[in-house]
């Protein structure tokens, strides 16, 4: 059996939906049985519900390759559903770990950055550049995914060593760092431009004493408060 | 009309954050600028949505972590001042409109718990029965939307129907900008911020303020 077009798409369409039912005790369980069992035949589906039917959580994006790699494993119908499943709990944690430093920490921020310094400056093209460059990145990977981690296997795990996470993410790590200084590009010189260097500071100690964000919420608010009543 | 328009379209964006795709469209710079052309008023859409954005920049849903749900955040935030310029001055509708984002981020955080707990419970029905696995699953897509409704009526109700008195204080366009640009940079400060990019930050700070001064 192989990874024809069509199979791809409906693998690909229903992983869009990978964190529908995303809850506490199973995380994304359903959507990844879900997902999985779109590219396989009927006959199979009794077998693969009663496999995978426990926890399963990683970056949504990046459970494309995990979907690929198992889809192959019960194609081949060689390897014990043990070294599966266990390939699906070693391999779920290293990609949430990866996928969510690329696209959480990094390119999301760094872009909504970017998209956000142009939007003020020149309007809707901001908008439009983020929803660009973000969506050609996150669909590569989960398109790329599945192929990657029909064609690899269980080896998939190496691609997170690979250029398409690296080098990647050093990239917009310095995009970030740059749109981070350029934000100063925003300001108004005629009112209240101090005060931006106290405010920074106390968010960012907050941030630093990892504070929850409820409470981080409340103090920009309390700020906001107190700003305006002064 | 125009509220359950508005929540409807607020709903729909914010199936992207987990029910569907996760494209982005739910960040609120992008669903500002949707509201915004959508309802007449691109230019507020994209200043506000650009604004929250900076406030919300760095809430990163890792592993079993719900940070204040600032895509909700940012549709009401832009929902609320298209509806609160019907009748009020722009300085109160900012602050209002603010101030209704930052409470719609914490309310919506709530209520994903109890989303994400209804979800459970389909689980355990799947398990129990071992059927329905696709219903049980996609059903999470209508609890999302209501989840949108949900956090997203009360206060676009709250906006549409409130005159704010003159004698309050009201918010201006540069003091917004003010303390966004200071969350913005403490969130971005805390992502990007390594001593091998210290360069990039001082060359952009540099930038900014040849971009200011010219």
């Amino acid at each position: 059996m192989r990874l024809g077009f069509c199979r791809l798409v409906k693998v690909f369409f229903s992983s869009l939906f990978l964190q529908t039912s995303w809850s506490f005790f199973s995380m994304q369980s359903m959507g990844f049985l879900v997902t999985l069992m779109s590219g396989v035949r009927k006959d199979q589906h009794a077998d693969i519900r009663e496999a995978h039917k426990g926890f399963f959580n990683t970056h949504p994006y990046m459970a494309s390759y995990i979907v690929g790699a198992t889809l192959r494993a019960h194609d081949e119908g060689k390897t014990p559903v043990n070294d599966i499943q266990r390939f699906i709990a070693i391999a779920q944690t290293s990609f949430a770990s990866a996928g969510d430093l690329l696209f959480w920490r990094t390119v999301r921020p760094a872009l909504l950055l970017l998209a956000t310094i142009l939007a003020v400056k020149i309007g809707i093209w901001g908008s439009l550049v983020f929803l660009v460059c973000y969506n050609v990145m996150h669909l590569y990977h989960r398109i790329r995914g599945i192929q990657d981690g029909y064609a690899r296997g269980p080896n998939v795990i190496y691609v997170i060593k690979s250029a398409r996470f690296t080098v990647v993410r050093r990239v917009f790590e310095t995009i970030g760092a740059l749109m981070c200084g350029l934000l100063c590009a925003l300001v108004s010189l005629q009112t209240h431009a101090l005060l931006i260097i106290p405010i920074a500071a106390l968010i960012l100690i907050l941030m630093i004493k990892r504070l929850s964000s409820v409470i981080i919420t409340i103090a920009i608010m309390l700020i906001m408060i107190i700003m305006l009543l002064v | 009309m125009i509220i359950a328009l508005l929540c409807i379209t607020g709903a729909l964006i914010l199936l992207d954050k987990y029910a569907f795709g996760e494209f982005g469209i739910s960040q609120p710079l992008i669903a500002g600028t949707i509201l915004g052309a959508l309802f007449g008023n691109l230019d507020a859409g994209i200043f506000i949505g650009a604004m929250l954005q900076l406030i919300f920049l760095a809430g990163l849903p890792i592993g079993r972590e719900i940070p204040p749900d600032g895509q909700s955040g940012g549709i009401i935030g832009v929902g609320s001042y298209l509806l609160l310029r019907i009748s009020n001055a722009e300085g109160h509708a900012l602050l209002v409109a603010i101030l209704f984002a930052l409470a719609g981020a914490l309310i919506g955080g709530q209520l994903e718990i109890v989303t994400r707990r209804f979800n459970e419970k389909m689980y355990r029905r799947f398990l129990k029965t071992g059927e329905h696995l696709v219903r049980c699953h996609l059903l999470g897509t209508l609890t999302a939307f209501i989840r949108g409704l949900c956090v997203m009526l009360p206060f676009f109700a709250l906006a549409y129907y409130i005159t704010i008195p003159p004698a309050l204080p009201t918010m201006s366009r540069s003091l917004l900008m003010t303390i966004s640009i200071s969350v913005g940079c403490a969130n971005g400060l805390y992502l990007f911020f390594k001593k091998s990019k210290i360069i990039y930050i001082v060359v952009g700070v540099l930038c900014g303020l040849v971009s200011v001064v010219l």
